[in-house]
């Protein structure tokens, strides 16, 4: 006699079934029976236990029907403060999330919102995992119903949540990432709903607990700066600007507060998927030099092809300087650069604004470069792909050069010295640490134009930054930690 | 129930039987044609892994399944001359399915639906590729 069951996951002809979803299912069917009352009064063993709770997930996300008596039995149930039962959540959510139909989806938020009402153990990596499910980029349906959907739940358990700090910030994070490619859609009452719940979450998080906003660091600003257009933020940033103290924090009476914290690196996990990842590692660890064209189209077709989605090239972007660091044996076998990667994804921003915006990505580390906190690992790709670039894709090496002098000229008027300070201690740190021999690859390019050229002399001559900085630049690197040493011919073909 | 012997492309060699297990990532993929009367869908792909590649003819639906990229599960499928080509594919009694997306390593030559094949020198009921042949 077969038991029939609601299928958890979707699965297309041809697909394996999941490993999870097996043992789920198998755990159902074995228990089915005893998952309706009168329950047991004895104390499961462990195993029975994890068989119990796994059956309980299945029914909970499966059958909607019969959510009262079965959440009923998980709370008199559970020894172990939810572990189990979150963990099982919380495998779902990072592996099968894509996958989930409907129903179980809608389930799972709320069974989320359930676990958070009794504090159960782990679920605050569940609402991470959950807030890493929403795609930067995609303005379908199911996935701005998940950020809506988030964003009412953490809103509605603000108690729990301002006890939770790195629960808040990601959500933070989050949730203005997203607004900025919200704000820009077009109009609809789905939309602006969701609009109006992401603003309001973000200032009521950055208007009350502006302390705990702090720990994101300086990336908060780059954040922050994307929103200006919407009139709350223009308020914020007057206070900001204007009235630090309003903030009432100690130890924030100015921007420069902000940047000089680095970003701690599990912040940029947040904006690229589970399986982004995993595609992204798999690519910079095992992936060699000249086989990296079809995975790139994969890559591309998977995650670029629908308008508007290059904006998660930003993400992307941040994510490889920051969260990948290659070791010296993966460097050194032959493996893609995170720089050639980092090429292919500017060359494939088709607009303006996303290539402006996935620059200042790739620059962002430099501006406000600090030897004794910031790694050198976050500023080499940028400059390999500058050197690299020369001579047979000057118009790179060209417009990366522009745009960093953009940027110290015009990113913060007002502490453009703290800025150029810090580019200045980025160059230094580079030809210190032997990613480049020294800047006289770019000094003396005869291909590269004689305007940048001289800006960049100047830049790195300036008498009055250079006293700032107590260091004199050194044009020889001590130590031949050349990272470029032993690359192929073929190193720039990238494209 | 039988256990599979999981196997690498570079050892395929033609055979009529239905053996062959491997796991292999979709390269590239033809287009799909329509033949004969009841218009079969056919469709032939190039597949890898880490030590060789070859062509797999995919069958009916199977041409819609799969992308390239996929990472795909073969199960008792069949190398075999059709038409003068040697192809892979599921079979009657194989099947094929779809387990992952990406995360493979593989070349793409030398390619196994290319290879000439002679017998063995000391066993001639067995295929080798030529270049494998051994000395007497």
């Amino acid at each position: 006699m077969t038991v029939p069951t609601n299928p958890l996951l979707h699965y297309n002809p041809y697909e394996a079934k999941h490993q999870l979803d097996l043992s789920l299912t198998k755990a159902y069917l074995l228990l089915h029976s005893q998952l309706k009352p009168p329950f047991p009064l004895t104390i499961p063993s462990s195993s029975e236990y994890a068989l119990l709770t796994q059956a309980l997930a299945f029914s909970l996300l499966t059958q909607p029907d019969l959510t009262k008596i079965n959440l009923k039995h998980l709370h008199a149930s559970v020894t172990d403060g939810y572990d189990i039962f979150t963990t099982t959540l919380l495998n779902l959510t990072d592996n099968c999330y894509p996958k989930l139909l409907p129903v179980p989806r809608t389930q799972l938020l709320f069974l989320c919102s359930q676990l958070i009402d009794v504090a159960a153990f782990k679920v605050d990596s569940l609402v991470i995992s959950l807030l890493r499910r929403i795609n930067g980029g995609d303005f379908t349906e199911p996935n701005l119903w998940l950020c809506a959907e988030l964003a009412k739940i953490l809103s509605d358990n603000w108690d729990w949540l301002v006890d939770e700090p790195l629960v808040l910030t990601s959500a933070l994070f989050v949730f203005l990432r997203l607004l900025a490619d919200h704000y820009r859609l077009v109009s609809g009452p789905q939309l602006d709903e969701l609009k109006r719940l992401e603003i309001s979450f973000c200032i009521r998080v950055l208007r009350n607990c502006f302390h705990l906003c702090l720990g994101i660091g300086r990336d908060l600003i780059r954040l922050l700066q994307d929103l200006f257009v919407i009139p709350e933020f223009k308020e914020l940033w007057k206070d900001l600007i204007c009235d630090p103290c309003k903030f009432g924090v100690l130890g924030f009476s100015d921007l420069c507060d902000i940047y000089r914290i680095k970003t701690p690196r599990h912040y940029f996990l947040l904006r690229i998927s589970q399986e982004m990842e995993a595609q992204l590692r798999f690519l910079l660890t095992h992936v060699k030099w000249g086989n990296q064209q079809r995975y790139q189209v994969w890559f591309a077709k998977k995650y670029l092809s629908l308008p508007g989605s290059e904006t998660v090239i930003v993400d992307v972007i941040r994510f490889i300087c920051q969260c990948y660091h290659p070791s010296k044996e993966i460097i050194q076998s032959g493996v893609i650069s995170r720089w050639a990667v980092i090429g292919w994804l500017l060359k494939s921003c088709k607009r303006n604004y996303f290539e402006a915006n996935a620059k200042l990505a790739l620059f962002y580390d430099w501006l406000f470069f600090n030897d004794t906190i910031d790694s050198i690992m976050d500023i080499e790709p940028a400059m390999l792909l500058i050197v690299s670039s020369v001579p047979q894709y000057m118009e790179i090496t060209h417009c990366l050069l522009e745009f960093l002098f953009l940027v110290v000229d015009n990113y913060d008027v007002q502490r453009k010295n703290v800025i150029a300070k810090g580019v200045l201690g980025a160059f230094n740190a580079l030809v210190k640490r032997g990613v480049v021999h020294s800047l006289e690859v770019l000094m003396n390019c005869d291909k590269l134009s004689p305007f940048l050229r001289e800006k960049l002399s100047k830049f790195l001559f300036d008498k009055a930054l250079v006293s700032q900085e107590k260091e004199i630049i050194q044009m020889q690197s001590g130590d031949h930690q050349d990272q470029i040493a032993g690359m192929p011919e073929q190193a720039h073909q990238w494209l | 129930m039988q256990k599979q012997s999981w196997m690498k492309l570079k050892d395929l060699t033609p055979a009529a039987s239905n053996s062959i297990n491997a796991t292999v990532i979709l390269v590239e993929k033809g287009s799909t044609i329509e033949e004969g009367k009841e218009k079969t869908k056919k469709c032939v792909a190039l597949v890898a892994d880490e030590t060789a590649c070859v062509n797999f003819q995919m069958w009916g639906a199977e041409c819609e399944a799969f992308h390239p990229g996929d990472i795909i599960r073969i199960s008792k499928g069949i190398f075999s001359r059709h038409k003068n080509k040697l192809l892979l594919r599921a079979g009657k009694r194989g099947s094929v399915e779809k387990v992952g997306e990406f995360t493979m390593l593989f070349v793409e030559s030398p390619n196994m639906s290319e290879m000439r094949y002679v017998p063995d020198t000391n066993l001639p009921s067995k295929l080798v590729p030529e270049s494998q042949l051994t000395k007497p």
